[in-house]
């Protein structure tokens, strides 16, 4: 380990013979004085995020200022942004992780939804136990939500083993807003059981745009057939939304079945119409469509 | 499912004996149904903490190592270090788990309580599996002297811990290369007993019938039942899904299995014992999925190496091997290292499981099985034996009602001379009938299975008319055309799977 | 008469590739009618271009200035004669084979040969032509296959288990630019016309956050796709969609450090490497969702051109202090690193090495081969990955260019 110090100390003394740079060691000094302006303390923060991690005290310090109610939150916000990309450097960061992990847990409940938010996701993308309980308990009471339903569904769908299927199912019949139901959506379709409810919203022409955008994905995902199946269907309904019937043509176009498509002629007839039709983005996918499979090959 | 777990299963665990507490500890045990991963995670973690509390019993030493070799998450293996230590005495043969737990967790490492059911340390309080696994070490003292050079490259060099736990290090260090002689006679096996339940081979065994007619699906489509795949040769079979997020679990078994393929090659033995990887999540490993997940890991498909999902889902393969497994919908919450050494009768012979098993070792049990008396049979006489089979029936029906002067004339005249001689049997009528109902049965397993129905109709209508033809005395011309009929229906029945198989083996 | 050249020296329509690097090429005489004599009459070679077409550069040998033409005396006995052609700083190709070298007798006009190629470089993806961007997306997609492809591969690669590996130690820039080299590779075998383009994060890039590129991001982080985006169909964990909440106005530049910032580190790759703090840990986490956390950080497309950005910074760095020679102290890291961290190691995933102090498995295989460089290999060291455009071995080249680092 004594070699990452001395590279470290390289560093410092190529950055004192900068005179326009000020070395990461300024920069942390400016960060952790509460005589210097919200700005320049941000700044100083974001700007050397591997001196967050030089030492063991300058660990602690930066975890003092992040869990302090009393700092500026920009501060706060910046030390966070600081001490997440010293955290890419794992090997630097080892000794340090479970220091900034328990102190991510402790402030969780903090007023600021802001950070909430971006603590809540570092946690939930370490399939955080405790952070996928306090999410669930949010999503079945209110009260006790830390996050709108949308973004604690989110991201609860980084881990797909959680808990949260029954109430995502819930949030699909019943949903606070479209958003929710989007990411309950994004997070059911870990589950090839639920492809139809998938086909179902796909073909409701009075669902919003993104959420059968999101069924087509999710359809996609879990039935590849079906949804092959589907999209042709889009594609036949002379009725259907043109971005709808843009999205059915890019699946096909990209992943389509090229034995089934070329033998199926109502469908390239159908293209070959589409690729007339007024629609811009339509047009452009048929005929990247049609590039593959047919006429203009 | 309990909507709060936590006190109802804290409450449970408390009154139980240590024997029902590690029924806990299996995977399949019902009280995981349904629920997510992390909760199970620190369900397990809580059994495991409080089998601590007294002295752990061998029978739970499986569950603890387990976590040891292949564990991820932080607060299963700290309460596996804390259990371990709670073992009467130390044994050498843990050291290398310690280590090798030290070596998976660190970069992982993060603060947990192992007072507390779930353990979540929140700020300052709290341990670390690191923590808990050198104290666990330093328990261990002389009995980890084997294990001294991999110790010594986590105290110095460049892949050293953080220095935060230099000095415990350090005072293990100096235990174990003091001249403390050894209490245990035996320094290098775990407990007599143990052993035996990460692997074994049995003489007795149980046959498969409840899931001979599973129909299968491939990483290339292609279906096949379990009889028609686990007959005829010994199999070598993992368990895995792709979804799994512990590269120590199923990417490395599936890693492994190719591992296994090359052996059996270097051995001679990849055309006498088959290999297969069953996923436990078929509603999402469709067969490309299982496709690419085996040509990453490094799986060379054959006809007798796949990865197969059960079409008709898991249950009855879950039941038949006890799988060690349990889901959340139909996602895998939790599940064991599990691989099974079938007989040439598809019999579970064998079992490798928990810890990372050893491909050699694998190979050698299941060559064993070579040597029982039954005859392998090729890929290609399993895929064509239907249609002949069924045919020669037919065939037979057709022909028997004849007198034995007959018989001789029929097969003088299809140049089969030599069988002049078989006498007439009147029970041989009946036991074709028999059979012909039964080479219908298995057209129909194999319709259901592959979606084509029409060489079952054709059969059908072959063995009605073949019937019909001998209950109403008929002419020949229609028992030959039931005859006919069943040719072409047993052979079209198979030709799709033989013309298809062989042909997306070659392409792959 | 009649010539034939090939670039690469390779008959392969696959190997008719370019960067800044000299290409070695030949020619030779296939059909001699109308040579006068015998001999070795005078061939002139130089690049039909158009406007936005990639151009060429031509040289005899190994040394020596470039010129836009060049004259050949060819041997009508058929035998090769080499030369060395590369791209023209400047002028990279926005198609496939949008340039063509074309022979000439003499001072002639009538072209007896000619061969298409493309000078295929690493651009700022903001500023990619409709086409290229459209092709760049396609690739990916394809690659990713809603979750089946080969995309997998990547995003195993870069996890919490692996990432001692190639992050907090010198192996950083190596490994990632061997990764990046991979999955390059991948996308040309899908589309031989594509390059992996960078995201320069320190410049206004509002191009790449829009619905037809790389998606555009909602007040959640759901990032959105219009439904002519193959995009739309990206899956990674068995789970459809991107989160990308990006903490900065994407019509603005991030406020990391900016490449002069970055490139006046120091001149030793000791002061250099500490960019993996900022700006490369500063970019990841200018957002929030998948790509701010390095073990979902693969998940997301944008990645991969953040780190080719990273790598182009490198790449520049060596330029500007000629660091590409790894026996020079100050081109690398001397001392004791982990494994896969120092010079004569070879890295993990390529290596096929497992278990400690690799990581459990090795997904992916071998790094790609090219059908244009044989560099660096299947399983690249660290010291391999230094010298990418041969400059001190031209057998070192690995075919890739930046289309701001020249070769000279």
């Amino acid at each position: 380990m004594t070699t990452k110090r001395k590279s470290t100390k390289k560093v410092t003394a190529a950055k004192k013979k900068s005179p326009a740079a000020r070395t990461p060691r300024a920069a942390f000094a400016v960060a952790t004085n509460e005589k210097k302006t919200t700005a320049e303390r941000a700044k100083a923060f974001t700007e050397a995020p591997l001196q967050t991690i030089d030492s063991d005290k300058n660990l602690q310090a930066s975890l003092d200022v992040l869990r302090d109610r009393q700092q500026p939150i920009k501060v706060r916000l910046a030390a966070l942004q600081s001490l997440q990309a010293a955290s890419f450097s794992v090997i630097e960061f080892e000794p340090h992780r479970e220091d900034y992990l328990a102190t991510l847990r402790e402030i969780v409940d903090d007023p600021d939804e802001e950070l909430r938010q971006r603590v809540l996701g570092i946690l939930a993308r370490e399939k955080d136990a405790y952070t996928q309980q306090r999410l669930l308990e949010g999503l079945q009471d209110a009260s006790k939500a830390l996050l709108p339903p949308e973004k604690a569904l989110q991201l609860l769908s980084y881990d797909v083993h959680t808990e949260a299927y029954p109430v995502a199912r819930e949030i699909v019949n019943a949903p606070p807003n479209p958003e929710a139901k989007r990411e309950a959506l994004r997070l059911l379709s870990a589950d090839a059981k639920s492809a139809p409810v998938f086909e179902k919203l796909l073909r409701d022409k009075d669902e919003d745009r993104d959420i059968r955008q999101m069924s087509a994905a999710a359809l996609q995902a879990v039935k590849p057939k079906q949804f092959q199946e589907q999209a042709r269907e889009l594609l036949l309904d002379d009725k259907e939304y043109d971005d709808i019937q843009a999205t059915a043509l890019t699946a096909l176009a990209q992943f389509g079945d090229e034995k089934a498509v070329v033998k199926d002629q109502k469908l390239m007839k159908r293209v070959d119409e589409l690729e007339k039709g007024k629609s811009a983005k339509v047009k452009k996918t048929a005929k990247r469509f049609l590039s593959r499979y047919g006429t203009e090959k | 499912m309990v909507e709060s777990p936590k006190d109802e299963f804290c409450g449970l665990v408390d009154q139980l004996p240590s024997d029902q507490l590690i029924a806990l500890l299996h995977e399949n045990n019902p009280i995981y149904d349904q629920r997510g991963a992390t909760t199970v995670v620190r369900m397990r973690g809580w059994v495991m903490l409080t089998l601590a509390r007294t002295s752990l019993p061998d029978t739970a030493l499986p569950f603890i190592i387990e976590d040891l070799d292949t564990g991820v998450d932080a607060y299963l293996v700290a309460a596996a270090a804390v259990a371990l230590r709670s073992y009467p005495t130390p044994n050498p043969a843990f050291a290398p788990f310690v280590v090798r737990a030290i070596t998976n967790i660190r970069y992982r490492d993060e603060r947990v309580s192992v007072e507390t059911f779930g353990g979540f340390a929140i700020g300052t309080k709290g341990t670390s599996p690191v923590r808990e696994l050198l104290t666990t070490l330093a328990w261990l003292g002389p009995h980890a002297r084997a294990s001294i050079a991999e110790i010594e490259t986590l105290r110095t060099g460049p892949t050293a811990i953080a220095k935060k736990y230099h000095a415990d290090l350090d005072q293990i260090f100096n235990t174990i290369s003091s001249d403390t002689p050894l209490e245990t006679a035996d320094c290098c096996g775990l407990p007599a007993g143990v052993k035996d339940l990460f692997s074994w081979m049995r003489p007795t065994r149980t046959a498969s019938s409840s899931i001979e007619s599973t129909v299968f699906e491939d990483q290339g489509g292609r279906t096949i039942t379990f009889g028609e795949y686990f007959h005829g040769r010994p199999s070598i079979v993992v368990f895995f899904y792709t979804r799994c997020d512990n590269p120590l679990k199923c990417s490395l078994t599936i890693t492994k299995l190719a591992r296994i393929q090359k052996l059996l090659e270097t051995e001679g033995l990849a055309d006498q014992i088959n290999t297969a990887g069953i996923t436990y999540d078929p509603g999402f490993d469709l067969p490309e999925r299982l496709l690419n997940y085996g040509q990453h890991r490094g799986i060379q498909f054959a006809p007798q190496r796949r990865l197969l999902r059960s079409q008709d889902g898991l249950d009855a393969l879950r039941k038949h091997f006890a799988l060690g497994v349990n889901f959340i919908e139909s996602l895998v919450n939790r599940h064991r290292i599990e691989l099974y050494i079938l007989d040439a009768k598809g019999r579970t012979a064998g079992y490798f499981g928990r810890v990372q098993w050893n491909e050699r070792e694998v190979v050698e049990r299941a060559a064993e099985l070579l040597k029982e008396n039954v005859k392998p049979v090729k890929s290609s006489s399993v895929r064509v034996a239907s249609p002949v089979f069924g045919t020669f029936v037919a065939l037979g029906l057709a022909l028997f009602p004849k007198c034995p002067f007959c018989w001789a004339a029929y097969l003088s005249l299809f140049g089969i001379a030599g069988l002049e001689s078989i006498p007439y049997s009147p029970w041989l009528q009946p036991l074709l009938a028999i059979l012909l109902l039964s080479n219908l049965t298995s057209i129909w397993f194999r319709a259901r299975a592959t979606g084509r129905m029409i060489p079952f109709y054709l059969v059908t209508a072959g063995a009605l008319v073949i019937i019909a033809s001998k209950a109403f005395a008929g002419p020949d011309a229609f028992s030959f055309a039931g005859v006919l009929l069943t040719l072409v229906g047993s052979v079209w029945s198979t030709l799709n799977r033989t013309l298809l198989g062989s042909g997306q083996y070659r392409e792959r | 008469m009649n010539v034939e050249i090939q670039i690469n020296n390779s008959p392969n329509a696959n190997a008719r590739f370019l960067t800044w690097s000299p290409a070695p090429c030949r020619i030779r005489v296939t059909n001699p009618a109308g040579a006068q004599g015998q001999g070795s009459p005078p061939i002139r070679v130089s690049a039909r271009t158009t406007t936005n077409s990639g151009a060429l550069v031509f040289r005899k040998g190994t040394t020596g200035a470039f010129a836009t033409s060049l004259q050949i005396n060819v041997p009508v006995n058929g035998n090769w004669v080499s030369f060395f052609t590369a791209g023209q700083f400047g002028r990279p190709s926005t198609s496939l084979n949008d340039v063509q070298i074309q022979a000439r007798h003499g001072n002639g006009n009538q072209v007896i040969g000619s061969t298409a190629c493309t000078v295929r470089i690493r651009k700022n993806a903001n500023d990619l032509t409709a086409g290229e961007r459209d092709r760049f997306i396609a690739a990916f997609a394809q690659l990713n296959n809603q979750g089946l492809g080969r995309f997998a591969d990547f995003r195993d690669m870069h996890t919490n288990v692996s990432s001692p590996q190639a992050h907090g130690a010198p192996g950083f820039l190596p490994w990632h630019r061997a990764y990046l080299l991979d999955l390059e590779r991948e996308l040309q075998a899908i589309d031989p016309s594509v390059a992996l383009h960078y995201w320069r994060f320190d410049r206004p890039s509002p191009n790449i956050f829009k619905r037809d590129y790389l998606g555009e991001s909602d007040n959640l982080g759901t990032v959105l796709f219009s439904g002519t985006n193959p995009l739309q169909f990206w899956v990674t964990d068995g789970v459809p969609g991107i989160n990308r909440r990006p903490f900065f106005n994407t019509n603005n530049a991030t406020g990391v450090r900016t490449e002069a910032q970055t490139l006046a580190l120091g001149t030793t790759y000791p002061n250099f490497r500490t960019m993996e703090g900022n700006p490369h840990g500063s970019a990841h986490t200018s957002f929030g969702g998948s790509i701010s956390s390095i073990g979902t950080a693969a998940r997301d497309p944008l990645f991969f051109l953040l780190h080719c950005n990273v790598d182009r910074l490198w790449a520049k760095w060596q330029q500007i202090n000629n660091r590409f020679n790894s026996a020079v102290a100050a081109s690398y890291d001397s001392g004791a690193w982990p494994i896969g961290h120092n010079l004569p190691d070879t890295m993990w995933p390529w290596n096929g090495i497992t278990g400690p102090p690799r990581p459990p498995t090795a997904p992916g295989g071998t790094l790609a081969p090219s059908p244009v460089v044989s560099a660096p290999g299947l399983s690249p060291r660290v010291r391999d990955s230094l010298d990418f455009q041969g400059k001190i071995s031209a057998a070192a080249c690995m075919g890739f260019d930046y289309d701001d680092v020249p070769f000279s």
